[in-house]
């Protein structure tokens, strides 16, 4: 018991003290050597400039630091506030013991009622909204593929709820390690291309964030070595890469359970320490871009594949449906292409892990236990992959004790009753952690649509005119209610508005070109929800350009419609409509936009499917006022 | 009760350091004055040094047991120094460098004491650090330790580095009886968690990249539950190494010359373990009373290190070493017992 408390205390102290227990061995040394007259503290400009720049570095970062409480101040974990409107980066093992709502508290001694927007049970990530300001301080974003081995860092966080004014603790240190994938812990939780750090991280540190110094962040924390030593830091502390966080981020901001991805083929490293393709699935995009078994992997992503760790580390970072790069060698030649990533989990999967989730943590709020206790999780899982040797577990959560007053979170004490900040904030649907902030997100990008115009008002019947640039090959549609006619020199085939266009999917038909225009019309002329099922899934990337777009999946009948717009001015830059997981989506790129009698309206729409173009389509006229011929008022 | 007042000493010592810390912020920025000009090549530094380091594999993997440690490169003949452990008791080390490559390792020899081995690998690439100068390092001195803990690295991965402050350098031996530790000499006592599962055998470097010490065994003081953290110093390690390289090193079996009338084990009053690995260690499983062995002080449990100051890595060696003696001849052993070594005189 004594010595329980002892390690208690002395753990603590290692929090607070961080690095600059050097003046103990001077004491030391008094002891051994006799008296040592210290010089007078003078120092150098260059020392104090150094130390005004951590200073204020720390200090910046601080105001970003959220101390993460159940809604009865109980519990406890970390979070970073990354914009002013309130979002704020967490672990999912924080904020899943606490349902949909929390509060959050700032150092400005306040705290913030908050909701969960979404979570990523895999990869241990949880987005939640703060309300109540405007001006939430947020944290610089910083840039983890330049995180180096050796470079001082700090972590800033709540660690065993030492924040009760809400001022986070610092802890300094070195970056440890770069690029470490840790196997998940049990089912879920796989940590890939993390940063280790020997900042101390301990309970209540969890999905506090992990700054460079300049003060940028670079990660967020979640996990650590512990292993035989009880759960308080022993050196090891493992951060998620802020480019997984950005990856994710809008996935996580679209109020989903957010998945990670495969390639739809698995790999093994062949005798000569190559990386090559074990085994591959005949559905997946893989496939279809001409992988095949034993083909060798030279690249995924940005970045060279020499392991099959290195391969798991990139593929860790990515959200599902991500399409991303990818350089093979196969017998003959290397070939550079991109592939679609296939979800990790289905969706009843995922359901699964998160009831997992809370029927583990239940009953709430957990009771505290001595911090040299050992955790369940502690025992040496046997079913690792030989070698790995890595026992590490994800931080607790560190649990308030209500017997002690002074350990409380502060409340907000309002004696009268308020209107709850957060009230129509939350909806619950199989899939989501929050609908509400789905529909939400879809909002957003309509807003931003109506300054293209008032599509609304055209009519339900559209004729589109023009041709293949420099092959004279003319192009006519007209597109209603009734069909889909499309007409390329002599040949014209018809299809039904909203269903049957699988079938021409699989063939490859230029067809398909009409029917990214029909959804096109009917997002504009109607809005996404009146197609089907519309889901903002978040934001990824798209071939051939820079940055990432918003995505929406309409399902509509037999096939959905994946709808891609710029995250500036909410144009539609791409549609995709599926078929099945075994044919290749149509693409349809629109390229260049012009103003018609106010409305933004397509000039230049590109036809694909996998990675070919088939043709351009130059739009020279665009009739919107309808025929009505053959349609009775 | 003697030993409890060293424990808590130890408790006082650390808390103490805790809680003056910021106060003395600006006597930490005079100190490390130096510290700043090569902040800036922090990252260059370490890089190089994690060159030098090597992952190390062997046996283990039970009972908490671990299977891996770390191992320090020295000079440019593939010589690596690292703990002697039981991670050791194979007949080849698996040996990963900073590039991936996979290397077994010979054992060239170790040094009991000191609770140091050294290994070598045929690869002339491999660049080591200098022990030519021993570099003595002063408490309140800034460190870098570079280990594989937790066997976080596997493959090309790089080692992991973190920082520290000597907070004393002191001998092992007033912890006797409390801190488990073969080694009993002087050692540099850290402020940071180096010492992990796995780190043992790593690199504790100084700001100019120079190796000043190496990473010992995990350590515990069985009742504060207080696990030390520490590295042998240099000048210790520098002693281990002449001395494994300059004789005390396991003799080629071709060198070892069988006697005509030797001594054997069995006449010693002497039973072994049953010999059921290739490499069995040579742990005395039974003393005759009024043997040889019994009246030179031998007992049961007792593990053989050394014959003669030559190392003795198998029952089968000790069988074969005994052979080359006369049976009319006395020597001596090193053997371990409990946490003790002791060289025993065997006269016959």
């Amino acid at each position: 018991m004594e010595a329980t408390k002892t390690q208690a205390i002395i753990s603590i102290a290692l929090v607070l003290s961080g690095w600059s227990s050097a003046q103990f061995s001077t004491r030391c040394s008094a002891q051994e050597q006799g008296p040592v007259s210290l010089p007078p503290p003078q120092p150098e400009p260059g020392v104090v400039a150094a130390q005004q720049q951590r200073i204020d570095a720390m200090k910046k970062a601080s105001l970003a630091t959220v101390a993460v409480y159940g809604t009865d101040g109980q519990g406890g974990g970390s979070g970073v506030c990354i914009s002013a409107d309130g979002y704020v980066l967490t672990n999912f093992h924080v904020s899943s013991p606490f349902g949909h709502r929390m509060r959050c508290g700032l150092n400005d001694g306040k705290m913030y009622e908050s909701i969960v927007t979404g979570v990523d049970p895999t990869g241990d990530l949880a987005v939640l909204k703060m309300v109540g300001r405007e001006d939430f301080p947020a944290a610089d974003i910083g840039n983890s593929d330049d995180v180096r081995i050796g470079q001082w860092c700090f972590a800033v966080g709540n660690p065993f709820v030492l924040a009760t004014n809400l001022q986070p603790t610092v802890t300094y240190g070195l970056i440890s390690g770069v690029r470490r994938y840790q196997y998940p812990s049990g089912t879920i939780l796989e940590y890939s291309d993390c940063i280790q750090t020997d900042a101390a991280i301990n309970p209540g540190n969890s999905g506090g964030p992990l700054f460079n110094i300049r003060g940028e962040l670079i990660g967020i924390n979640g996990r650590c070595s512990f292993e035989k030593r009880g759960r308080v830091n022993v050196g090891v502390g493992y951060a998620i890469s802020v480019k997984q966080a950005m990856n994710f981020l809008w996935q996580l901001k679209s109020g989903r359970v957010v998945d990670h991805a495969t390639l739809g083929f698995t790999v093994a490293t062949d005798t000569k320490g190559k990386v090559t393709v074990s085994n591959i699935l005949e559905s997946s995009d893989a496939f279809r871009r001409g992988i095949r078994y034993g083909d060798e992997i030279l690249r995924l992503g940005d970045r060279d594949v020499a392991t099959t760790n290195q391969l798991k580390n990139i593929l860790g970072i990515f959200p599902d449906h991500w399409r991303i790069p990818i350089r093979y060698r196969n017998d003959d030649e290397t070939i550079d292409t991109f592939i679609r990533l296939q979800s990790l989990h289905l969706p009843s999967e995922l359901e699964e892990i998160i009831k997992g989730e809370a029927a583990q943590r239940q009953p709430s709020p957990p009771q505290r236990k001595p911090p040299g206790d050992k955790l369940p999780e502690d025992k040496p899982s046997e079913d690792k992959p030989a070698g790995d040797g890595k026992p590490d577990t994800p931080i607790p959560t560190q649990d308030n004790d209500p017997s002690d007053p002074s350990k409380l979170a502060p409340n907000t004490s309002n004696p009268e009753p308020k209107k709850d900040p957060l009230e129509g904030m939350y909806a619950q649907k199989r899939g989501f952690s929050n609908l509400f902030f789905n529909r939400w997100e879809q909002d957003r990008i309509l807003k931003l649509q109506a300054q293209d115009g008032k599509w609304n008002e055209t009519s339900a019947s559209w004729k589109i005119v023009g041709q293949v640039p420099r092959e004279n090959i003319a192009i006519d549609m007209n597109l209603s209610d009734e069909n889909v006619l499309f007409r390329m020199e002599d040949k014209s085939d018809t299809v039904h508005p909203r269903q049957g266009w699988p079938q021409w999917i699989k063939q490859r038909s230029p067809i398909g070109i009409a029917m990214g225009m029909r959804i096109w019309q009917e997002w504009h002329r109607r809005g996404p929800r009146s197609m089907g099922d519309a889901v903002y899934l978040g934001r990824n990337p798209v071939v051939g350009r820079e940055g990432l777009l918003d995505v929406n999946r309409i399902t509509v009948s037999d096939f959905d419609a994946m709808v891609y717009t710029a995250p500036t001015n909410g144009q539609i830059e791409l549609i995709e409509i599926l078929s099945d997981n075994q044919t290749d989506p149509v693409e349809v790129y629109f390229e260049q936009y012009q103003n018609i009698d106010g409305r933004l309206t397509p000039k230049l729409v590109r036809l694909s499917y996998g990675m070919e173009t088939k043709f351009l389509f130059s739009i020279d006229q665009f009739e919107t006022k309808g025929t009505e011929e053959g349609k009775g008022l | 009760m003697k030993a409890n007042r060293h424990c808590c000493r130890w408790t006082v010592l650390f808390i103490l350091s805790m809680l003056f810390s910021p106060v003395h912020c600006c006597v930490n920025a005079v100190e490390n004055k130096r510290d700043i000009k090569v902040e800036i090549s922090n990252e260059s530094l370490i890089a190089t040094s994690q060159e030098k380091v090597v992952k190390l594999y062997g046996a283990g993997g039970v009972k908490g047991l671990e299977s891996y440690q770390s191992g320090v490169l020295f000079g440019n003949s593939g010589y690596i120094l690292t703990s002697w452990s039981t991670v050791l008791d194979v007949a080849k080390v698996r040996v990963v460098t900073f590039d991936g490559r996979r290397l077994d390792a010979t054992m060239v020899g170790m040094d009991p004491q000191n609770e140091l081995a050294v290994l070598k690998v045929d690869d002339a690439g491999l660049v080591g650090f200098e022990l030519s100068e021993t570099t003595a390092a002063r408490p309140g001195q800034r460190v870098f330790a570079i280990s594989n803990l937790f066997g976080i690295a596997a493959g090309n991965e790089s080692c992991s580095a973190q920082k520290g402050v000597i907070m004393a350098t002191t001998p092992l031996t007033t912890r006797r009886g409390k801190i488990k530790s073969l080694y009993q000499g002087k050692v540099y006592v850290l402020d940071v968690v180096t010492n992990n599962p796995g780190a043992s055998g790593g690199a504790l470097i100084d700001l100019q990249g120079r190796l000043i010490g190496m990473i010992g065994k995990e350590i515990r003081d069985e009742q504060a539950g207080i696990w030390l953290n520490y590295a042998l110093p240099l000048d210790v390690v520098k002693m281990s190494v002449d001395r494994v390289l300059s004789g005390n090193t396991s003799v080629a079996d071709s060198e070892i010359k069988a006697v005509a009338q030797p001594h054997r084990v069995s006449d010693l009053g002497v039973t072994l373990i049953p010999d059921v690995l290739s490499k069995t260690p040579p742990y005395i499983d039974q003393v005759r009373d009024g043997s040889t062995a019994q009246k030179s002080g031998l007992q049961t449990n007792d593990l053989i290190l050394l014959l003669n100051d030559q190392r003795v890595d198998s029952r089968k060696a000790l069988e074969k070493m005994l052979a080359s003696i006369n049976r009319a001849d006395s020597f001596y052993v090193l053997v371990q017992r409990g946490q003790e070594l002791m060289r025993i005189h065997v006269r016959p």
